[in-house]
This record gives C-alpha cells, sequence and structure tokens, in this order.
C-alpha cells in the first residue's frame, strides 16, 4: 500500500483557483467516505486551509493512476471546469512522505517556518481519525510528521527570530522593556499593519491600546476591536505621559511627530523609556527623534531590514531540515517494509 | 589540600579568568549570540581555583585573608566572581559574566604583578576584627561596584546596537534594557552601603585611634569615591530617568578607581603596602 498525495497551494496556483477547491471542515468527512467508497483510497486526510487544499491518501492502486484518480475526483466534486495544467501536484512514495513532513515543519508554509500550519494539519488529521478514515499507513505517516516538526523546530533555526513587521515590532519592544505586562501602546492612523502589530503585543500582553486616526470613527471602530479606547486626532499628544509604545502610520504628507513637539513631552513622561514605530510612507517622525535619549525610533525599512535577516537566517537553514526530513522519509518507508500495517487508528501525535 | 601553594591556586585562577576574558571577545565577535554556558562553566572553575587559594592562605595565616592590599583585592575579585555565578544561574542575564571576565582577569593581574602581598600591615593597632570588617566591607562594595560597571557596559552596548539599529541587538541574548539598568541600580545601591558601612567603620576605627580622618589620603579618597556614587545615585533618582548617562557614570567612577586605588595607596602612611 502506497501513501500519495494530490493537492495544491499557493506555490502552484492563484487564489482563484485555490478557493473553487477548498473544502469547509463540515464537509470533509463525507467527501473522505466518498473517496473512500470509490475504492481509490483505502485510508484518506483531508487538509484545506487558505494556502492549500490537499489529500493525503493510502491506496492499493498503482501510485500514478490513484494520483490520477484522486485529482478527477478533486475536480468531479468541486464541479471545476476549467482546464487543469500545474495546478495541482502529485507526489508518491518516499516524495509524498517528504511532503508531509515539509508541510508540517512549515517548511512549504508561505510564511517559511510558520507553525500554524501544523496545528491546521493536526486539526485535519483528528477529523479524519474522528471517522475512521486513517489506518495504519496513515497513521504512521502523521505521527512522524508531528515529529519530524517538532524536531526540526527544535534542533534548527528555521522558527526562530521574527519575519513579519508586526513580530518584529514585538520583539523590539521586548528589547526594551522588562515585560509588556505594563505597557501602554498608542496607535496613530489606523492602517492595517499597525493593527497588526498592535494586536500581536496586546497578545504578548501589553496592558491597553489607545487609537487615533483623523477619521475618529475609524479609531473608534479599530479601537473597539482591539478592547482599547479611541481619542481625537488632535489630542494624542495630551494621553503621551501614560505610552511606552506608539505605532504611526498616518497618511500625512509631513511630519506628525517631531523633535521639537517630543522634547517636552518626554519630560511629562518623566524620560521613561519609549518606542516609537513608524510605519508611515512619508515617514510620520522625524528622524532627528532617534538621537534623543532613552527614545528608540524604527521606521518601516529598518523593521523590514530585520526581518529580512531572519528570513535569510531560515532560508539558510532549508537545506538541513531538507535532509532531516529526508533521513526521516526513508526510516519511516524502511520501518514499513519491515513492518506490516494493521488497522491501527490510535492518535498519531503524543508518542512515537 | 595538596603541595601547591596558595599563590599558584591563584595563579591557576588568574589564568582560567584569562581564557575566559579571551572567549568573552569571541562572543563579542559572534555578536553575542553564543551560549555563554561555556564560559560560565569557565567562570566557575577559576572560581574553584580562586576559593581554594583564599582557604588556604585563611588556614596558612589563621585569620581572614584580607589584611593587606593583594588579599583585599583578591578579595574583592572573588566577590565579584561569585555574585557573577549567582546572577549567571538566570540565562538571560548570563551575558554579565562575559562583561566582567575582562575585569577579573584585569584585577586578578594587579594582584599577582605588585608588590602587595607583603603580609599583614606594619601597624599592630590596625589588627583584630576591626580590621577584617573594614577591609572585608570595601572589597564587596568594590565588587558590587565593580560588576555595576560591567551591567553598565553591557547596557550601553545593548543601547547602541538598537538606536544603531543593528540587527545584532536583535540576535544577542542580552536581556531587555529595563533588567540591565535594575541590575545595575541594585549593584551600585548594593555597593553604596556597603562602603558607607565601610567609612563608618573605618571612621569609628580612627577615632578610637585617636586619629583625624583628614590625617590619611586613602580615606580621603575612599570619602571622594563615596561621594562620588552618592552623587551618580543622586542624578539618577533626580535628574536621569534614562539609563544611558547613569549606565556612563558607573562605568566611569569604576574607572576611577580602578586608575587611582594604587597611587591613593601608596600616598597613604597607614595603607601603604
Amino acid at each position: 500500500m502506497d501513501v500519495v498525495v494530490v493537492g495544491l497551494s499557493h506555490h502552484s496556483s492563484p487564489v482563484t483557483v485555490r478557493e473553487k477547491f477548498a473544502l469547509g471542515e463540515a464537509r470533509i468527512p463525507a467527501v473522505l467516505q466518498l473517496l473512500r467508497d470509490s475504492g481509490i483510497a483505502d485510508e484518506a486526510v483531508i487538509l484545506s486551509t487558505c494556502n492549500r487544499v490537499e489529500i493525503y491518501a493510502a491506496t492499493s492502486l498503482e501510485p500514478r493512476q490513484a494520483c490520477a484518480e484522486i485529482q478527477n475526483f478533486l475536480v468531479r466534486i468541486h464541479d471545476y471546469r476549467d482546464p487543469i495544467t500545474d495546478e495541482l501536484y502529485k507526489h508518491t512514495g518516499q516524495d509524498a512522505v517528504e511532503h508531509l513532513f515539509k508541510v508540517a515543519s512549515g517548511l512549504d508554509s508561505m510564511v517559511l517556518g510558520e507553525t500554524e500550519i501544523l496545528g491546521q494539519l493536526k486539526k485535519a488529521y483528528d477529523l479524519a481519525l474522528q471517522h475512521q478514515h486513517t489506518g495504519g499507513r496513515l497513521n504512521k505517516a502523521f505521527q512522524r510528521a508531528f515529529n519530524v516538526a517538532k524536531h526540526i523546530r527544535t534542533d534548527t533555526n528555521i522558527q526562530r527570530g521574527s519575519i513579519s513587521v508586526a513580530s518584529v515590532a514585538v520583539e523590539l519592544a521586548e528589547k526594551i522593556f522588562d515585560s509588556l505586562n505594563q505597557r501602554r501602546v498608542m496607535v496613530i492612523g489606523a492602517g492595517e499593519t499597525s493593527e497588526k502589530a498592535a494586536r500581536a503585543l496586546l497578545s504578548r500582553g501589553a496592558q491597553s491600546v489607545i487609537v487615533s486616526n483623523r477619521s475618529h470613527e475609524r479609531a473608534v471602530t479599530l479601537a473597539a476591536e482591539l478592547g482599547g479606547r479611541a481619542v481625537p486626532f488632535d489630542e494624542w499628544a495630551r494621553e503621551f505621559a501614560e505610552i511606552d509604545i506608539i505605532i504611526s502610520s498616518t497618511s500625512a504628507p509631513h511630519y506628525v511627530l517631531d523633535r521639537a513637539r517630543l522634547e517636552p513631552l518626554m519630560k511629562l513622561r518623566k524620560n521613561r523609556a519609549l518606542l516609537l514605530i513608524d510605519i508611515a510612507v512619508p515617514r510620520d517622525i522625524e528622524p532627528e527623534i532617534n538621537f534623543m535619549e532613552d527614545v528608540y525610533l524604527y521606521n518601516i525599512d529598518d523593521l523590514q531590514a530585520i526581518a529580512a535577516n531572519y528570513l535569510r537566517q531560515r532560508q539558510d537553514e532549508i537545506a538541513r531540515c531538507e535532509a532531516i526530513i529526508r533521513d526521516k522519509a526513508q526510516g519511516l518507508l524502511a520501518a514499513g517494509r519491515r513492518t506490516p500495517m494493521g488497522n491501527d487508528t490510535k492518535p498519531a501525535y503524543g508518542h512515537e | 589540600m595538596s603541595g601547591f601553594s596558595d599563590r599558584t591556586y591563584f595563579v591557576c585562577a588568574v589564568f582560567v579568568y584569562g581564557v575566559s576574558a579571551a572567549y568573552s571577545i569571541f562572543l563579542l565577535r559572534r555578536d553575542l549570540r553564543q551560549d555563554t554556558r561555556l564560559n560560565y562553566i569557565l567562570l566557575l572553575t577559576a572560581f574553584a581555583f580562586h576559593t581554594i587559594a583564599m582557604v588556604l592562605r585563611g588556614y596558612s595565616l589563621d585569620r581572614c585573608p584580607i589584611h593587606n592590599l593583594y588579599e583585599a583585592t583578591k578579595f574583592a575579585a572573588w566577590t565579584m566572581s561569585a555574585i557573577c555565578l549567582v546572577i549567571g544561574l538566570w540565562p538571560r542575564l548570563r551575558f554579565l559574566g562575559a562583561f566582567a571576565a575582562p575585569l577579573l582577569f584585569a584585577i586578578g593581574v594587579f594582584a599577582l604583578l605588585t608588590p602587595a602581598d607583603m603580609g599583614s600591615p606594619e601597624h599592630p593597632e590596625f589588627r583584630g576584627g576591626w580590621l577584617t570588617l573594614h577591609v572585608a566591607m570595601f572589597a564587596l562594595a568594590y565588587g558590587a561596584f565593580g560588576l555595576s560597571a560591567a551591567a553598565g557596559l553591557m547596557y550601553l552596548t545593548q543601547e547602541r546596537d538598537l538606536k544603531m539599529h543593528k540587527v545584532r541587538a536583535f540576535l544577542s541574548f542580552l536581556p531587555p534594557m529595563q533588567r540591565l539598568e535594575v541590575v545595575l541600580r541594585s549593584l551600585l545601591l548594593a555597593g553604596f552601603v556597603l562602603l558607607t558601612g565601610a567609612l563608618i567603620v573605618s571612621a569609628i576605627f580612627m577615632h578610637q585611634q585617636g586619629r583625624p580622618l583628614t590625617a590619611d589620603f586613602k580615606i580621603m579618597w575612599s570619602f571622594f569615591v563615596w561621594a562620588l556614587y552618592l552623587g551618580l545615585l543622586l542624578m539618577r533618582w533626580k535628574l536621569w530617568r534614562g539609563g544611558r548617562r547613569f549606565a556612563w557614570g558607573s562605568v566611569a567612577v569604576f574607572a576611577f578607581v580602578l586608575l587611582t586605588f594604587w597611587g591613593s595607596s601608596l600616598l597613604s602612611p597607614i595603607h601603604r603596602p
């Protein structure tokens, strides 16, 4: 019995195609049943996220034939009528197992090394397991995939550092402040990136958020979403004494904050450390401010440069991760050849 | 314990402090990203040699081995090393050892190279428990000041890296600025309290001997150092909320102490080795 995978991801197809193949969680058990009833797969797991739709199957058919039939199955159940060229990929044997390990480890993700996919994969596997669509072959493969992901996370630097502007902002705050628990954040200009950065800071324990925007309604809406409060745009400086972190992203054509304005404000806040994150283009904060004591100013280029550096480090780790994956996949397949697979439907993760 | 003298063990300790100092330079060149466990082990080894040297000397003289400049310097370095190892139990603060190692090495070399190991002072009236307490408190105070200077250097390194947007600020294992500032302030405050205590002991002792405090240059120098540290703490409390000037101050005052300590002892009839 071979393991095969057929699917499409952000690597192979645009969102306009992926959305047509997406499967809601509620529909997946019925689709799995249909797939097994059709005789193509003896065991199957469906992974459907915003970036990929994949069917992992253990099949008694000849692998290439199984892949072709799964592709037809996918096209049929989605009533997809456009011609298929390279949108769908197919892997068999060791390639399929290696692909599963790469997906679990975040090596195939849009954000290299991200961990969210591992949770999604566990959920997809759980769903198939609950409905008894997995057996000895896929249980072993997924069990090993979760272990390989853990091994890669702990033994390589593939997940080290922050590779998004929002997470770099959080890391920066953690390099300055002992703890984010008592920190107050102010968002000036309610842009998407500043919202993400504020959310990331809140998720790490920041105490509260104040939002100020030229459109006060937008500020009120965002403040409500973030569990903070809104202040009128011309009054944000009044709140300054209590603020530790400012994220600015207005569309103002001039500086919103310059040195002449900040100096008296710093005295008000007794020169406690202040982190300024300027993600606006053109910039909102005068660069000269970075020369002031106890003030740390980072603009979008600074944050992106740090994120890019981390990404380069992660990319340098890819070869190491792939070698681990190759080794583990070979080990799994060799073990499979030695031991015939039974109908083991025990949960795959949590034990090896 | 063995046939080696306490001085041999101290030489071994200084040698290992030297290795640790060299390794610390390597850590700095690696953007402070390397794990500091090896450095911690080196400091622990040096501390073991250092402790054996102190114990052997104490047993051989049948007293606390802090009765002359060599012994006091050695004790100050031992205190610094011990505090470093305790602080290093927290992994995020372990880099203090890397910044303190060069200082420990320098103090060790200073103790070994100067002709300071002359046995006890020539003044019989300056023997006994008062002297032990006086020297122990001074040595502990300067140990704490030395480590506060090391913490100050860590603070300035991290602050500069963050200001200059260096990637090293993110990659290094240095603790956050605020935590470093707390460590720096606590060590400096502890040193100041000890120095105050040591000066009070000195004043009582001199009073009992019927000697004026102003008669000895070293005592006046010590009061000057005390005033410098008091000024630093007051400035931090009243004027500087941020840590940069405070960190510079701790480094500068301790550098002054290091540079003038020997000279001030030479100018003192009581403390001259």
